[in-house]
């Protein structure tokens, strides 16, 4: 007996869409057993590159008073929304991107630079020896 | 007989409306109180030194007085309820529209007649209710929060809406969270679209119709479409939006070009389109053409207008000193002292003198 407020996906095959739901924690989203519908957050950017996160607070708030409890990533995503603290989840999870996105970019880097290695190297053994066509 | 009839009830509905308590002008407060952005400047006139001279394209700037203070005086809405008149002709005229019924025809006595008549003007003081005149609102500025360890964490922003119950649409909260961390709330351009996705209101488009794009508009307002812009600028903006504000001004611009002025009359546009032109005083060919067609009274109310919006000016202040002009003296003093095109004004009062003398009247006429 965990009430939670989590997502629900619906949505269909790459294109997924999150209801915010109260509903018990271990049930099946599509169960149909939802106690009530507060929100939504599409994953998908949108041509204005925004993803909409629509959430009714009052709603929210009335049943984090019965005792429901958002999971992790509601909570993260309520976080960004300025409802809650940010979680440390999102903090940990932009370091991880960052540092991937640097170490990619040192790679792409070492790739070109020894890439220009190889070129000149390659001209330079391409290029005829002068002695040689000389004595001939 | 129907319409001497029409045309004597409107007159009087008019009348007892401009009196009555129950129709004070008020329409456009609670609209006003709410805008927040409405800067604390004083009194209804203000002086001609401190406000600056500004074509449609100036209105944007921050130092631009508000003219929605003017607008919601109480003595600015009676002119304007005056000149707009009340013609059941096009008020009713028939619209294609959703919803357009068939005409009924009815046999009635003359007392139902009368009755129907009455409700009819009355509802039709609905439709003639003026889109208020504002200046631009302020851009929304405003971070709630600074997070520089977000960054990475999302390529695109989140947009997050309050979808609560029964909360004002100037008031839901819209916020943005950056993908550099910086959590703001949305500007006006965001707000207006996600309200739309969220809370539809008819008539709206999401963006920018490419009917209000400059090259398109130029295109309609050649084409004579005036009143269906601006009926379609007040369903799609925000009246204080700056967008509508170019759209309405730049198609006010064009009817003072060509003269229309008669297009608007007795629509819910044709107050706010005085207003603009008393407000940025450019009243001169407007004059001009209710002199042309005669009225006087309209002249004379176009003038008090003129007066009651900058008190300051110089045919204000002659004609609080001379307290029996009449109405001739009061805009020829106008004419003398404020017109921007004297000559033309003059050169239409003269032409109306002459047409009095000739039909031997000189009592107002409407």
């Amino acid at each position: 007996m965990a009430l939670a407020i989590r997502f629900a996906l619906f949505g269909c095959t790459n294109r997924p869409f999150f209801h915010i739901v109260v509903m018990e924690k271990r049930r099946a989203q599509r169960s149909g057993k939802i106690k009530e519908m507060i929100g939504s957050y599409d994953p998908m950017p949108n041509q204005d590159n925004q993803k909409l996160v629509a959430v009714d607070f009052q709603k929210l708030q009335k049943w984090l008073g019965f005792g429901a409890v958002p999971t992790k990533h509601v909570a993260e995503l309520l976080g960004l929304g300025g409802f809650y603290p940010i979680h440390p989840m999102s903090y940990i999870k932009a370091k991880r991107k960052r540092t991937l996105m640097e170490k990619q970019v040192a790679d792409m880097q070492a790739k070109e630079e020894t890439q220009e290695t190889a070129a000149i190297q390659v001209n330079e053994d391409t290029q005829p020896d002068s002695t040689e066509d000389a004595s001939q | 007989m129907a319409a001497s009839m029409k045309c004597a009830w409107a007159r009087c509905l008019s009348t007892i409306l401009l009196n009555s308590t129950k129709h004070r002008c008020q329409i456009s407060q609670p609209l006003y109180a709410s805008c927040s952005n409405i800067s604390g400047d004083s009194g209804e006139g203000g002086t001609d030194q401190t406000r600056q001279e500004a074509g449609p394209a100036d209105d944007t700037k921050k130092h631009r007085r508000d003219p929605g203070k003017a607008f919601t005086d109480v003595r600015v809405q009676k002119i304007l309820l005056r000149l707009t008149g009340l013609d059941l002709d096009k008020v009713y005229e028939y619209r294609a529209a959703k919803g357009a019924g068939v005409a009924k025809v009815a046999l009635m006595s003359d007392q139902q007649l009368k009755k129907v008549y009455e409700s009819a003007s009355y509802k039709a003081l609905r439709k003639l209710q003026m889109p208020p005149v504002l200046g631009a609102r302020e851009p929304i500025d405003e971070v709630l929060s600074e997070d520089p360890e977000l960054e990475g964490l999302n390529t695109s922003k989140l947009v997050f809406i309050d979808i609560s119950q029964r909360v004002p649409l100037k008031k839901r909260t819209i916020v943005v969270r950056e993908p550099n961390g910086t959590l703001r709330k949305a500007s006006w351009e965001e707000r207006d679209v996600t309200l739309q996705k969220y809370f539809p209101q008819s008539g709206r488009k999401i963006g920018l119709p490419r009917m209000f794009q400059q090259d398109n508009l130029e295109c309609m307002l050649d084409d004579g479409k005036h009143e269906y812009i601006l009926n379609r600028a007040c369903s799609q903006f925000e009246i204080d939006d700056p967008e509508y504000i170019r759209v309405t001004q730049r198609t006010y611009e064009h009817i003072d070009g060509n003269g229309k002025f008669e297009d608007l009359r007795s629509t819910r546009h044709f107050g706010p389109m005085i207003f603009y032109f008393t407000y940025y005083k450019k009243i001169d060919k407007l004059l001009v053409a209710f002199l042309e067609e005669e009225s006087l009274e309209d002249s004379l109310d176009l003038v008090k207008l003129y007066h009651i919006v900058h008190p300051s000016c110089k045919s204000a202040e002659k004609v609080a000193s001379m307290p029996d002009a009449t109405p001739l003296e009061i805009i020829r003093a106008f004419a003398e002292m404020d017109a921007t095109q004297k000559s033309l004004v003059q050169q239409a009062i003269q032409t109306y003198e002459k047409e009095c003398d000739s039909t031997g009247s000189t009592q107002l006429r409407r």
